[in-house]
């Protein structure tokens, strides 16, 4: 990749070198012949996977990866008793996590800034997209409903971290198998042992029929860095750390908008470059929901 | 409760002294300088290294060889019932400590004065043996960072029940309440570096169940070996040498 031209360091400069002294003007550099260190276009995504199932000590998982950005979801049932005032709903909580392994600049010890804003925004992303119908979650009204925890680890940061854990929890929820339980003399509830399935059941199990959750709508998200005209998405962390703002857009998987963040940063989000994601989005949203329901198919044949 | 049937098998139809599947992976985590997945049967540890690097808190700067630290955590879903425990519980400070010294026994510290070696570990499943499958992925994650070593510390971890030493405990023989020796052994150097136990044991039985643990570490090195090698091998062919 060899830099031609121009009057500064780059002709005279090994280009490791001057990627790692110049980082702005060897991105830049880039984006002049609209073209990106790793060889992409400026609005194309990585190369995403999704494998269902990566945890066998949870009731739904996934392991997904955009580039390099890798995210391990599981969610796990607990029973828990409703509050008075949703006497018929369940609950679910989000955790995002950062060990220290995914990334150099997480230090053990200080938590880091990023994982609780990560954390927020998905709860907040997977509440309110109307992704799962907390009803569903409930077993027995007043008494008991399923409280589902929801634990995101990033095993890998290299950048678009939201886009990646949503993805993962997405994945994770399709993955979800609740298990059958019962009620018990006692007003309790049990879980049905497994095998049980055609034969007699002691007790008539609660949820026979629930064994899958309802996903109403799928949240799909995508980042985009904002950097003078130029609009890249899916940027890596060394592209979050140069450029000048990000843009994340959340659309469900009708195409509608759940949600817009940009947080802070210079001010130059014009309403046409909102557009301009947005779109990008779209084209985004299309190539993910390929990939999930691949994922998905190849799940139900195994 | 019978943890060996009469016919010599284990709850999970492996015998005494069979270990479980191996597998590891390395250069799983792409920013760190080193890292590998190590799994020992359902128990799955991801290990990341950083380092050398510059000392972040001076006042821990040794002049004359190099700082290692370590970090073990479990995920929240890595146990059957999910883990509210907060982090840094006693628990994890103890393997961390028995992680960090166990590296720092084979790591050649006094090459690299004034610097900082970072160890991160984290359990993605757990089934007993996590403090063993711990040791064996920061093995393997500080051997692709490069980082000079006397030796490759492998673990492995053995038992007495029903009368029977056991290879490599599982999480219900783990808690069954029997003795758990875990050993940490330097395999070309011939020597033991970490050795723990609870529970009594009779001294000529632990004797029987300490070698049966060597034998494990052994094993282990044997297959972590192969897995450099070919890594080695795959690095030289990329560079076309």
């Amino acid at each position: 990749m060899a830099v031609t031209g121009g009057s500064d360091l780059s002709s005279e400069m090994e280009v490791d070198a001057f990627r790692r002294l110049f980082p702005l003007r060897f991105h830049e550099r880039h984006l002049l012949e609209s073209i990106r260190p790793d060889g992409r276009s400026l609005g194309k995504a990585r190369d995403t996977t999704i494998a269902l199932g990566a945890v066998t000590s949870a009731n739904g998982s996934a392991l997904t990866k955009i580039g390099c950005t890798t995210m391990l979801a599981a969610v796990k049932l607990e029973v828990m008793t409703p509050t008075q005032e949703s006497p018929d709903e369940g609950c679910i909580a989000v955790d995002f996590h950062m060990p220290p392994i995914c990334s150099p600049a997480v230090r053990p010890g200080r938590p880091s800034e990023v994982a609780p804003v990560v954390a927020k925004q998905l709860s907040d992303v997977i509440l309110s997209s109307g992704m799962i119908n907390l009803k569903d979650l409930s077993l027995v009204s007043g008494k008991a409903a399923w409280m589902a925890y929801l634990d995101i680890y990033c095993l890998d940061a290299d950048g678009s971290l939201f886009d990646a854990a949503l993805l993962s929890a997405v994945a994770a929820f399709s993955h979800l198998q609740i298990p059958v339980v019962s009620l018990s003399d006692e007003g309790r509830i049990v879980l049905v042992p497994e095998g049980n399935g055609g034969g007699k059941f002691e007790k008539e199990p609660v949820n026979k029929e629930k064994r899958k959750l309802k996903l109403c709508t799928l949240p799909f998200s995508l980042t985009c860095a904002l950097h003078k005209n130029y609009i890249l998405a899916d940027p890596t962390s060394e592209e979050e750390s140069i450029m000048e703002t990000q843009l994340t857009v959340v659309l469900d998987s009708s195409g509608l908008l759940v949600s817009l963040n940009k947080p802070g940063g210079s001010v130059f989000a014009h309403t046409s470059v909102i557009q301009d994601c947005v779109a990008l989005a779209r084209q985004r949203l299309k190539e993910v929901k390929l990939i999930l329901n691949e994922a998905i198919s190849d799940m139900d044949v195994d | 409760m019978e943890f060996v049937n009469p016919e010599g098998l284990r709850l999970d139809g492996r015998r005494a002294t069979e270990m479980r599947q191996f597998r590891a992976e390395i250069g799983v985590v792409s920013r760190a300088d080193g890292s590998a997945v190590f799994e020992m049967g359902n128990t799955k540890v991801i290990a990341a290294v950083y380092g050398p690097r510059e000392v972040q808190n001076k006042s821990q700067q040794i002049n004359d060889k190099a700082v290692v630290r370590c970090e073990y955590s479990m995920a929240n879903f890595s146990t059957g019932d999910r883990m509210r425990k907060p982090k840094g519980d006693r628990r994890s400070t103890e393997i961390s400590l028995v992680i960090r010294q166990t590296m720092e026994a084979c790591i050649l510290t006094n090459l690299m004065p004034r610097s900082q070696i970072d160890i991160f570990v984290q359990v993605l499943q757990a089934d007993g043996g996590t403090r063993s499958a711990c040791i064996n992925a920061a093995t393997l994650a500080l051997a692709d960072a490069g980082i000079p070593m006397r030796d490759l510390v492998t673990s492995c971890s053995a038992g007495y029940l029903n009368s029977t030493a056991l290879l490599d405990l599982n999480y219900v023989e783990d808690s069954a309440g029997g003795p758990d020796v875990t050993v940490g052994f330097l395999p070309k150097l011939d020597k033991v570096t970490l050795l723990q136990m609870d529970a009594k044991l009779p001294q000529d039985t632990f004797k029987n169940v300490m070698e049966l643990a060597i034998e494990g570490c052994k094993a282990v090195a044997n297959y972590i070996r192969d897995i450099l090698m070919e890594n080695t091998k795959r690095l030289e062919c990329r560079r076309g040498v």
